[in-house]
């Protein structure tokens, strides 16, 4: 069967090598199991970025119906993703902080950073300063669920959080903390 | 949280906005879980008009409806909420703005306070004074040139001239005059036959 590139529904396009059965296996060797789990990893943050989907669960490989049928199965070959499989390939991605377990202390679902916080930051900076919300207090619920779509909806908490800590590092941002509930407040750069 | 020394604290102020802010968000939520509850209702009305429960639709849709006019009363609400979040915010700007004036305000009168009109009068007195210096040392320098030497002046200008007429002389020669064109139909000049015969009296001989 020749390898070929495939667009998906959601107009995604997989590399020739998704068309390629020993990918979805895992391989003994570890060399080989390692460039294999690069390829799914950039696989895996190019289609997180394409959906703008925030978190993988190995529940994703083991149930059919979910937001990553495209990728871990491939019908024309009849071969799908095992979630063991999976589980090692999460585990390398945590290790080298593409993705981090959310909540922590368990191994089935990962946070995708297909931006590091620090991009995040950057995004979130940028935005804020364009839409001219300098310097007034904005909840999260107004950054995660803007009226207009923003390069930030539905961003999780956690990860809007982690940016947000980045930024008051450098004294871009400030949090404030109310009786029920979080506000923050941006500043167009450090100190004023 | 890295609370750093350069931004503000946070104020009582603040905090009441933020708090205001969480509310309205509050709403904005409770309105979407009723926009789903009015969706749902409308499919459960559906699902027993097919099966031709005709009372349970009704009764669903009563429901629909009663959850419609709490829709409508927290629109109602949200507007209160937002219009009180600008109007805070507004007064928020105008404060500054106010701040702003303020320090503009006291800048001019520092600025004012060493610039009094007495200082102004001063100057200008002296600078006139200069002024006036200064033309008596130019006459003065312009009359120091004898008639002999203005003369010399003026021939050197003249020779100057000269020098530039010859290398550009399209620029400095001056062109002959010419007459001038007639302006008016040339008209055949009127004979004025002078009898000849009197000017040119003929010579009588005139015996001797």
């Amino acid at each position: 069967m020749a390898l070929s590139t495939h667009t998906t529904s959601s107009g995604y396009l997989l590399p020739s090598i998704h068309s390629a059965p020993p990918f979805f296996t895992q391989q003994p060797n570890s060399s080989t199991q390692a460039v294999v789990t690069e390829h799914w990893t950039r696989i895996i943050l190019g289609y997180a970025r394409h959906r703008r989907l925030f978190f993988l669960r190995i529940e994703d490989a083991e149930v059919a119906g979910g937001d990553w049928d495209e990728v871990f199965r491939n019908e024309r070959i009849n071969r799908r993703l095992l979630p063991d499989h999976l589980q090692t390939i999460l585990a390398s991605m945590a290790g080298k902080s593409q993705a981090v377990y959310e909540p922590p202390k368990q191994t089935r679902a990962v946070l995708l950073y297909w931006r590091r916080p620090e991009e995040w930051a950057e995004v979130l900076h940028t935005w804020v300063s364009s839409t001219g919300h300098m310097n007034t207090i904005m909840t999260f619920y107004e950054i995660t669920d803007p009226p207009v779509e923003s390069p930030l909806s539905g961003i999780p908490e956690v990860l809007l959080r982690k940016a947000i800590a980045i930024l008051a590092k450098t004294g871009r941002a400030q949090m404030i903390g109310a009786a029920d509930g979080d506000g923050v407040r941006f500043f167009a750069s450090g100190g004023k | 949280m890295g609370t750093n020394q350069s931004v503000p604290k946070v104020t009582a102020q603040d905090s009441a906005i933020l708090d205001l802010k969480l509310q309205r968000d509050k709403l904005r939520q409770y309105q979407k879980k009723l926009q789903v509850v009015l969706d749902r209702e409308h499919e459960i009305a559906k699902a027993h008009l097919a099966k031709g429960d005709k009372d349970r639709a009704v009764i669903a849709l009563r429901r629909r409806k009663y959850q419609q006019s709490l829709l409508l009363k927290t629109d109602g609400q949200l507007e209160n909420l937002e219009q009180l979040v600008s109007t805070i915010e507004f007064s928020l700007v105008e404060v500054s703005v106010l701040h702003g004036l303020k320090q503009g305000n006291e800048v001019l009168k520092e600025i004012h306070k060493e610039m009094n009109i007495e200082t102004v009068e001063k100057l200008l007195e002296e600078t006139a004074e200069a002024r006036a210096y200064q033309q008596e040392i130019d006459d003065m320098l312009a009359n120091n040139l004898t008639l002999d030497e203005e003369d010399a002046v003026q021939e050197e200008l003249r020779e100057l001239q000269a020098l530039a007429a010859l290398e550009d002389p399209s620029k400095y020669a001056e062109l002959p005059k010419l007459p001038d064109a007639p302006t008016q139909e040339p008209v055949a000049p009127i004979s004025n036959p002078v009898p000849e015969e009197e000017s040119r009296s003929e010579r009588v001989a005139i015996p001797a």
